[in-house]
């Protein structure tokens, strides 16, 4: 799904648990996630501070989405 | 390490109103099975049923199979740490196992990562278990009971039956008596100087909601790698607890009966020096990946191993797992060869492992679990066929009126198993 949208010029942030799939499927820019039941929060954190982590990660996402990369790069 | 391993072959189950083995023949007191079952409170019923090779018989959803197996002396008792006690530990002296019959644990526990045997047809040569005679434990949760409570019930069910059943074999004589013995590390290694020092990486599917495999009652996610004498797995040290895709799926038989370990014993001594078992997991964190592949790795060093098979439990993120120690492993100046299972896709042009690296150059495949297969209408059905279509392997309207269906290879017990406990394979060209 990564590199078919990307195909379109649309770029994409995977965030994912296990970097190096990300990096055999050829995502370029990837955020490795928390865990693969929970990859972007934290449930053992509670709920609260699951939401502000949640809340952080996206925030990082989108601006690994405007940062210009070269190559397959973890932010 | 020595273990002695008392082979009684049965070639057929009956009720009967004692639990005994006569002429090969089990007999089994069903009332005893039913209310050692119902001991627990969370499950509400239990009924007993019996699959012979060549019936027109399907059992799903199917859970777990185990063989019945008892220590006779060594110490310590079958399956420690979970229903026997956890000291001493086994895998010495002597044990015996009713082979030729399994337990068959069924339940709709999650439902869609519980799998099918057919005992005749087509479906019926991909699975081992349409080749014994089965005692099927079709077990019913008491009330709304939580997924992971209802799957521990049924887990430990299947084992206390198995070890109800596996003390009729204990005063038995064994029609077979093979020997099994791995040496401390520094005399084992010493025994065979000129062969090539050769592991067993034995990865334990612990990816946590229930996928789950017990070592000596440990939860396996919670592990860091260690060494275990093989012996040790025929006694049940290790216990499946696992919801995953029913082609793959270790099954307590499969650990009990590892291929992987049964075939080095026929090498050892001969062209191998078989030195023992790495144990590791497939944890969802990548942390804990990138830890436990260093550590196998640590060991493989530590233990001077000039090489290691290694077979991995599922697929999808377990595949990094495998292929974290093959590169590890092999920078650590280990060769080695892997053992897994496929998934192209149903049109087989997909990368059939989710993860690579360059060193996994030696690969021996167990088939793959997307090809497809008609499942005929059987006269009966033990458990219920409501599932299929949500069982990995089926889809929607995969199931026809009569009963028949097409499902993929995947939702077989054992179809891909990737141990090698199967009759598929693969070939390079």
């Amino acid at each position: 799904m990564v590199k078919g949208i990307e195909k379109y010029g649309i770029p994409v942030v995977h965030m994912a648990t296990v970097v190096p799939i990300s990096l055999t499927i050829g995502a370029n820019r990837i955020i490795p996630g928390v865990g693969i039941p929970y990859p972007i929060g934290d449930p053992l954190q509670g709920e609260k501070d699951s939401y502000k982590l949640r809340l952080k990660m996206v925030k990082k996402a989108l601006e690994v989405l405007q940062t210009p990369v070269t190559e397959q790069t973890v932010f | 390490m020595k273990l002695e391993l008392g082979k009684i072959f049965i070639k057929d189950l009956q009720f009967k109103d004692k639990t005994y083995v006569e002429n090969g023949v089990l007999y089994v007191n069903k009332e005893e099975v039913e209310a050692l079952v119902l001991e627990d409170d969370k499950l509400a019923s239990c009924h007993l049923e019996i699959a012979r090779p060549g019936e027109s018989v399907r059992i799903t959803p199917v859970k777990d199979v185990i063989e019945p197996r008892v220590k006779v002396s060594g110490g310590g008792e079958i399956f420690p740490g979970v229903i026997g006690k956890v000291s001493p530990t086994v895998g010495s002296g002597r044990t015996h196992a009713l082979e030729g019959c399994c337990v068959v644990t069924v339940g709709k526990i999650v439902g869609f990562q519980e799998g099918v045997i057919d005992m005749s047809g087509p479906a019926a040569e991909y699975c081992p278990f349409s080749k014994t005679c089965n005692l099927c434990v079709v077990m019913e949760p008491n009330g709304e009971l939580e997924t992971h409570v209802y799957e521990k019930a049924a887990r430990l069910a299947g084992l206390k039956v198995a070890n109800y059943l596996g003390q009729a074999a204990k005063e038995l004589v064994p029609d077979e008596v093979e020997t099994f013995e791995t040496k401390p590390i520094f005399e084992q290694a010493a025994m065979y100087p000129d062969l090539p020092k050769v592991g067993y990486i034995h990865m334990l599917q612990s990816q946590g909601l229930l996928h789950d495999t017990y070592y000596y009652g440990v939860d396996a996610k919670q592990i860091v790698p260690t060494i275990m004498y093989p012996t040790e797995i025929m006694d049940g040290a290790i216990v499946s607890g696992n919801c995953v895709a029913p082609c793959d799926k270790v099954t307590t038989f499969h650990h009990l009966h590892n291929p992987v370990i049964e075939d080095c014993y026929k090498h050892h001594g001969k062209d191998i020096n078989f030195m023992g078992v790495i144990l590791t997991n497939e944890n969802v964190f990548l942390a804990d990946k990138e830890r436990h592949s260093d550590m196998v790795a640590k060991l493989c060093q530590w233990m001077q191993l000039d090489g290691v098979l290694i077979t991995e439990e599922g697929y999808g993120n377990p595949d990094t797992d495998l292929m974290m120690n093959c590169h590890k492993v092999e920078l650590a100046g280990t060769k080695v060869v892997l053992i897994t299972d496929e998934f192209p896709g149903k049109d087989g042009k997909s990368q059939s492992l989710a993860d690579t690296c360059k060193e996994a150059d030696a690969l021996s495949s167990c088939g793959q679990g997307n090809a497809t297969l008609q499942f005929p209408a059987m006269d009966h059905v033990i458990g219920t066929q409501d599932y299929i279509e949500m069982q990995i392997g089926g889809w929607a309207g995969c199931v026809n009126p009569d009963g028949s269906f097409e499902a993929e290879l995947q939702i077989i017990i054992a179809s891909t198993i990737a141990n090698g406990y199967n009759r598929l394979a693969a070939r390079g060209y």
